[in-house]
């Protein structure tokens, strides 16, 4: 990993470390590695086919790298162990891009689904936290729908609503954003540091919408050429190099600098 | 010449892994169904989608070829004054033979290609990597109850078969050719036996519910996630369960002589 002033994160939730990953004569991770803070609220940039998405894979287990090592909460999930991916799995919620939601159940009985398989719950229980989880999204009387019947925006926090809805430490979101309209990137975007600050939930995010990371992120971490260069919004707009300053455009000072406003304010 | 070795090598390689990885997956199919939870609910409705839907096609299907079965049997048999005989030749061919086999087919079309696209078009939305990340285990909790299901509507399934296709020889000897009820029955009762004849043709069918169950599942599970990769799993599986059926079919009779 490249960091733009050199400090590096004391409480790591989820490491990468050294990564290596090729899909036959494509490689998409060199030598990638970041560390992605306690607590804190991480967005992976970088342009299309940079490897975000595969990244969250790969942090999630879905996806094993060539080379390198990656550990969520101390257990790796680059590993061989199902057991050990298992107990990492349990600590991350995942929302996928387009929901990734059963489509021939409900959306009550999509959120309740980890509740029923994972614990001993009894009906009412079940149908007090899968509701009290919709509702923190933003979604009431939606249970009975199913999720072709939502629209975009609807659908993505539906998928936040069962990614969350057993409590875990970390979720991981891949592009949360895109395809939605200026009020609903406002929405989730609102909904996520929420989620941070309420719940103390580590956020991985993956984004290409530049000016909503800006404003969310407490650490950027920006994919390129198969490695990383990780920074706050702060350090990477103050930067000069190239690599950054063509990707992040020239506004990038403009919105961190609107952020620190509000902050100041609030 | 040596790209040709090389080809022939891969594609050798390609056939042994594709083997071992649906042997694993059999295996694992194996551990799901010996542990809890089971999934009734889910199976059962696998099992009204899967078998119930296929009822109409496969009585229908069975009535047609018991009544082709007894225009051809009749018209052999009447050269060597033999017609009474039809309900043994109607009945121990359907049993034996074509009530397994074509209901096997039939199913494939119908059931197997239908849960391979199924669970193809779950992977490519990423359905299933969305149960993985919930530690729910997508051979346990979407594979296993439509592999069941196919399993346990086969021989079902070929047992309504060789019924509708008794019924339509009947139909078409009796009622058509003016042959006599009594005659068609009778001859039937005596030829076929429960051991050699009516067992066997269980024992046919499980084995192609089995065969039926894991390739489509496999294949879906496994497939592209694409459209392309839907629709060649789905193909595929039509390809692949229908040589198997006819194989193993071969293998069945030599081995048992059923
Ligand atoms: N299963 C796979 N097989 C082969 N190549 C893959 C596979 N998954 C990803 N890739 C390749 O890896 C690269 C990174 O893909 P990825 O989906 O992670 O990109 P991304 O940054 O998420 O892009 P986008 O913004 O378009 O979602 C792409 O070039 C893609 O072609
Ligand atoms: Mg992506």
């Amino acid at each position: 990993m490249s960091r733009v002033n050199g400090s590096g994160s004391q409480d790591p939730h989820v490491e990468v470390s050294r990564v290596r990953l090729r899909f036959g004569s494509r490689e998409v991770f060199r030598d990638l590695s970041c560390d992605f803070p306690r607590g804190a609220i991480s967005i992976v940039m970088g342009g299309s086919g940079a490897g975000k998405s595969t990244l969250l894979r790969l942090i999630g287990g879905l996806l094993r790298p060539d080379a390198g090592e990656i550990t969520v909460g101390g257990d790796r999930t680059s590993g061989t162990s199902p057991a050990e991916v298992l107990r990492a799995r349990r600590r991350l919620g995942m929302l996928f891009q387009n929901g990734a939601l059963l489509d021939s159940m409900s959306i009550f009985e999509n959120v309740a689904l980890p509740l029923r398989e994972h614990t001993e719950n009894g009906e009412a229980e079940i149908a007090e936290r899968v509701s009290a989880r919709l509702a923190s999204v933003g979604l009431e009387g939606v249970e009975a729908l199913l999720p072709r019947e939502l629209s975009g925006g609807m659908l993505r926090r539906a998928a936040l609503a069962r990614a969350i809805v057993m409590d875990p430490e970390i979720v991981l979101c891949d592009e949360p954003f895109s395809g939605l309209d200026p009020p609903n990137v406002a929405r989730i975007e609102e909904l996520l540091r929420d989620l941070n600050r309420s719940r103390g939930l580590t956020l991985i995010v993956s984004s290409h919408h530049i000016a909503s990371s800006l404003r969310l992120a407490d650490q950027l971490v920006l994919l390129q050429g198969g490695a990383s260069i990780c920074g706050d919004p702060g350090e990477l707009s103050e930067s000069h190099d190239p690599r950054i300053t063509e990707f992040l455009g020239a506004d990038a000072r403009a919105h961190v600098a609107l952020r620190a406003a509000a902050e100041a304010k609030a | 010449m040596k790209a040709l070795v090389a080809r022939l090598g891969r594609a050798c390689i390609g056939f042994v892994s594709g083997l071992g990885a649906i042997t694993r997956f059999a295996g694992a199919i194996g551990v799901v169904v010996l542990t809890r939870p089971w999934r009734f609910r889910s199976l059962s409705r696998q099992l009204y989608d899967a078998g119930a839907l296929s009822f109409v096609l496969i009585s229908a299907s069975g009535m047609t070829v018991g009544m082709v079965l007894a225009l051809q049997g009749y018209n052999t048999l009447t050269r060597f004054g033999a017609e009474s005989s039809l309900g043994a030749v109607v009945g121990l061919s359907l049993i034996r033979e074509l009530g397994p086999v074509l209901t096997a087919l039939l199913v494939t079309g119908r059931a197997g290609s239908a849960k391979a696209a199924e669970i193809g078009a779950m992977v490519t939305t990423e359905q299933l990597d969305g149960l993985r990340m919930m530690s729910i285990d997508p051979v346990d909790y979407v594979a296993t109850p439509r592999a069941l299901a196919i399993f346990f509507a086969m021989p079902l399934l070929t047992a309504f078969f060789i019924l509708f296709g008794i019924l339509g020889g009947y139909l078409v000897g009796v009622n058509f050719l003016g042959l006599d009820s009594g005659t068609y029955l009778a001859s039937l009762e005596t030829s076929v036996d429960f051991r050699d004849d009516i067992v066997a043709a269980f024992l046919k069918a499980g084995i192609f519910g089995m065969l039926v169950g894991l390739i489509s599942t496999y294949r879906g599970t496994t497939c592209t996630p694409t459209t392309e990769g839907v629709s060649a799993a789905t193909t595929s599986t039509v390809v692949t369960a229908s040589v198997c059926i006819l194989v193993s079919d071969y293998v069945i009779t030599a081995l048992w002589g059923v």
